[in-house]
């Protein structure tokens, strides 16, 4: 309980920090809608169909594009401020201190969503359906969390690389394509496939898809929150090892 | 019981070096280390950079592991008990990094006071009291990155005793405050000695290690080279002085010649301007002055002058010898 | 700018390419394969793929269309970031104010900065070009290669000329970051580099011709289809031209954003 309350916290107060600085403001919001409206205008009008899933994966690309950006150099960032140090100090689990920050980014990038549609509605008259308006909010809520569990597994994974932040710039892409925001999956090479399963982010999007267009979001729904939870499992025994690590290797400081 | 117990304590780092031919060195920060700290006690720790005292508290904090030898804080192991230490010790490190800067100060303490599990009922009341104490009442929705040092230095001290711990390692905790404000914190952690706190403390300012420690130990290469009292570290501030001798030209010749003299328990040169300053620590019952003087021949002696020793002198002596 | 009389050509050379080599490592010291690799190999390849499938998806052009259009854009995001990148990298390192009350003249000083990041992409940019034709199986004519270097050329000097009014803004605002991940996003929609400028609305397509890139990418999805060099002439001309008004406009408002920071003391404002 302490340590759920202790997540929620720590979230509250990264989505205030982020929420103050410009550069996450402005950009977050922004730089989906570039790709956005990339998307929007390569589609044209003619396949609504088409368009509307486009635009499903286009709102949620911001929701990654935060994640992995930031994600992966949440650590390094405590490190350099000088907080990492308090926070392995504190009897709190590690992970309960990291994870709130990637969640937090992932919510962030849900303000990307909102925009995305609004924006595609206003300019490209796309219309926002709503299959199953209440499982909307959950699938989305899902997506946010699993989004943030993998963002939790990259910072944990990549922790070692001095230069972790090119290492998040790396994932964007890869992310888009793979997890099936803009195209269908069915295109790709079919050895693509089982990769794009193991990604939390590829049902998500279908299950918001689903949710929105038709069909039963459910069953992605479900995939999408058992990836997050093994995601989360994974980074957990990652970040224990990675504390024991530090304290032995003295890297927890900045000199 | 002792409230913290080190015994033979041990860390080596690995230095890296070379891009190509990556060689691999030990480099070994503290090499052997013993002490105790009773319950109620302020010990200090010094020495000079790199001696160690960071690496040693680093270690009783749970952050670095030992490379061999123990610690137990409270009877708790550093190592198998990490997490009861953790509880129990709060840390406050100076300088001004170790903050939220985009939060503000409630909002850091808030969620410190959640990392270390104070529960929400209580967070408020033991925050406000905290801020009333390092007086930043009225200050604590600004953000932090608009704290001067000494806010920060003060909200640092009130992160440290969100969870009322019953141990709290200051290193450094004064460094670069202003004097007003330096002679407040002293103040404040005297306080938290007085009503029963084990406090361990680094310092580079001997004054202040003389006016608050019960206890020091002066840790020099990575070894204890002396423990006591500050009383006892100045050898007995009544039964010796100090003869300092303002020497321009070259005082180390004469130095070696005035440490041979019977009576004189060591010498050290400062440069102070364009003079050098020969400090000589001199036994009880020995008059040596006329005697230095005559070992400076040839030199340009300026000011003269005898006074009580200082534990600045007592250390300059310890390191210098280590 | 009237300490320029007073320096001899060889100064203002050694301004140029040693001061700007020297400059570039003290603030890009992170170019390590650590960075390297994914910035400008990794990315750059999965920017095509997925442009190149999202193509596909929407049925419009063909591979090449995106390959060629990504890969002059890569040779402009580096200028574009690194100009900007330089000021305000200076004055985080508090050196910004120290470089501007040094008599060295300006034109070799920020230009000389140019250079190796032209340098470091039209690298990206042609290894993106090799890289993605690989995967996709796109050949070019090899006819064809020569005058695409030239394009690749100009148009990272035309995007270092966006780059420079870029860098002279960050003499006055703080987040240039932003700055200059928005004209990122700009070029990205607006050029032609992935939407053909035909689907643009009308106004956008008439902005598009006041950009950078626009016709370098133009010129050089023509060479590889076979067009010969004389053909695209104009249209290399043309990003030519465009690129100096940049360079021109952002030397411009340096010196009147120099001046005005001397007035105001925003230099070591952060």
């Amino acid at each position: 309980m302490n340590v759920l309350r202790l997540i929620a916290r720590g979230w509250l107060l990264q989505v205030k920090m982020m929420s103050r600085s410009a550069f996450n403001g402005v950009l977050q919001i922004v730089w989906p809608l570039f790709f956005a409206t990339i998307t929007f205008l390569m589609y044209g009008s003619t396949n609504q169909r088409a368009l509307v899933s486009a635009a499903v994966g286009a709102s949620v690309l911001g929701i990654w594009s935060s994640t992995s950006t930031s994600g992966a150099a949440v650590i390094q960032r405590e490190r350099r401020q000088g907080t990492l140090e308090l926070l392995v100090a504190a009897p709190a689990p590690f992970a309960a201190t990291i994870l709130p920050v990637t969640l937090a980014m992932s919510t962030i990038g849900a303000y990307s969503m909102v925009a995305t549609f609004v924006w595609g509605r206003l300019l490209f008259g796309i219309s926002v359906p709503l299959a199953h308006p209440l499982l909307l909010p959950f699938a989305v809520v899902v997506t946010i969390v699993s989004v943030g569990m993998l963002g939790f597994l990259l910072s944990v994974a990549v922790v070692r690389f001095r230069s972790a932040w090119a290492l998040g710039n790396m994932f964007e892409f890869p992310i888009w394509l793979v997890c099936g925001f803009l195209v269908p999956l069915s295109l790709l090479p079919g050895w693509v496939r089982p990769i794009s399963w193991l990604l939390a982010p590829t049902w998500g999007v279908q299950a918001i898809r689903a949710a929105m267009l038709g069909g039963s979001p459910l069953p992605a729904i479900g995939l999408a929150a058992l990836c997050g939870a093994a995601y989360a499992g994974i980074a957990i025994g990652l970040s224990e090892r990675l504390v024991r690590a530090a304290r032995r290797d003295a890297t927890l400081a900045l000199s | 019981m002792a409230v913290i117990e080190v015994q033979d304590l041990h860390r080596s780092y690995r230095a890296r070096t070379g891009i190509l031919k990556r060689s691999v060195k030990e480099v070994a920060a503290v090499r052997g280390i013993d002490f105790t700290v009773e319950r109620g006690e302020l010990f200090g720790l010094l020495g000079p950079n790199g001696a160690g005292k960071t690496t040693t508290i680093k270690m009783l904090i749970t952050l670095l592991l030992p490379t061999r030898g123990a610690a137990r804080i409270l009877g708790y192991d550093v190592v198998a008990q990490a997490r009861e230490v953790r509880r129990r010790v709060g840390y406050v490190f100076g300088g001004d990094r170790g903050l939220y800067e985009r939060l503000s100060a409630m909002d850091n303490l808030r969620y410190f006071a959640q990392l270390y599990g104070v529960a929400p009922r209580e967070q408020r009341r033991r925050i406000g009291e905290l801020l009333d104490l390092v007086g930043l009442s009225g200050r604590e929705r600004e953000l932090v990155e608009g704290y001067s040092r000494g806010m920060r230095q003060r909200l640092h001290i009130a992160r440290g005793l969100l969870h009322d711990p019953d141990v709290l390692f200051l290193d450094e905790p004064t460094i670069g405050i202003d004097p007003i404000g330096a002679r407040e914190l002293r103040a404040s952690i005297a306080a938290l000695v007085d009503v029963g706190k084990t406090v361990l403390l680094t310092t580079h300012y001997m004054f202040e290690a003389d006016e608050l420690c019960d206890r020091i130990a002066v840790i020099a290469g990575g070894r204890i080279v002396a423990q006591g009292t500050p009383t006892e570290l100045k050898g007995g501030a009544h039964d010796g002085h100090v003869v300092e001798v303002e020497v321009y030209g070259p005082a180390e010749v004469g130095a070696r010649d005035v440490r041979a003299l019977a009576g004189v328990r060591a010498v050290t040169v400062e440069e102070r301007g364009q003079a050098q300053v020969l400090v000589v620590q001199v036994a009880p019952g020995a008059e040596v002055t006329h005697a230095v003087l005559s070992c400076l021949d040839g030199a340009t002696v300026g000011k003269v002058a005898t006074r009580e020793p200082t534990l600045e002198d007592a250390y300059v002596a310890l390191v210098r010898q280590a | 700018m009237t300490a320029l009389a007073t320096i001899t050509p060889t100064a203002w050379l050694r301004i140029f390419f040693v001061g700007g080599l020297t400059s570039y490592r003290a603030l890009f010291n992170w170019i390590r394969p650590a960075i390297l690799i994914p910035t400008f190999v990794v990315l750059p390849v999965f920017q095509i793929l997925l442009f190149v499938y999202i193509g596909r998806s929407a049925r419009i052009e063909s591979d090449e269309f995106f390959v060629i259009g990504n890969a002059l854009q890569f040779a402009a995001t580096p200028c574009l970031f690194a100009m900007a990148d330089t000021i305000s990298g200076e004055r985080q390192q508090h050196t910004l104010s120290l470089i501007l009350v040094s008599p060295a003249p300006r034109i070799p000083l920020f230009l000389g900065r140019s250079l190796p990041v032209i340098a470091n992409g039209f690298l990206a940019s042609a290894f993106a070009l090799a890289a993605a034709g690989l995967l996709l199986g796109i050949r070019m004519p090899l006819a064809a290669v020569l005058p695409l270097v030239l394009a690749i050329a100009v148009t990272s000097l035309s995007c270092t000329g966006l780059g420079l009014v870029n860098a002279a803004l960050g003499l006055r605002v703080r987040e240039t970051a932003v700055l200059s991940n928005v004209i990122f996003g700009i070029l990205l929609v607006f050029c032609g580099v992935n939407v053909p400028l035909a689907r643009l609305p009308h106004w956008m397509a008439v902005a598009s011709g006041y950009l950078p890139l626009t016709h370098g990418i133009a010129a050089a999805r023509r060479m590889a289809d076979g067009a010969p060099l004389n053909a695209v002439a104009g249209l290399i001309g043309l990003e030519l031209l465009v690129g100096m008004v940049y360079v021109v406009l952002g030397f411009a408002l340096l010196q009147v954003f120099e001046r005005e920071s001397r007035r105001t003391a925003s230099l070591d404002r952060f």
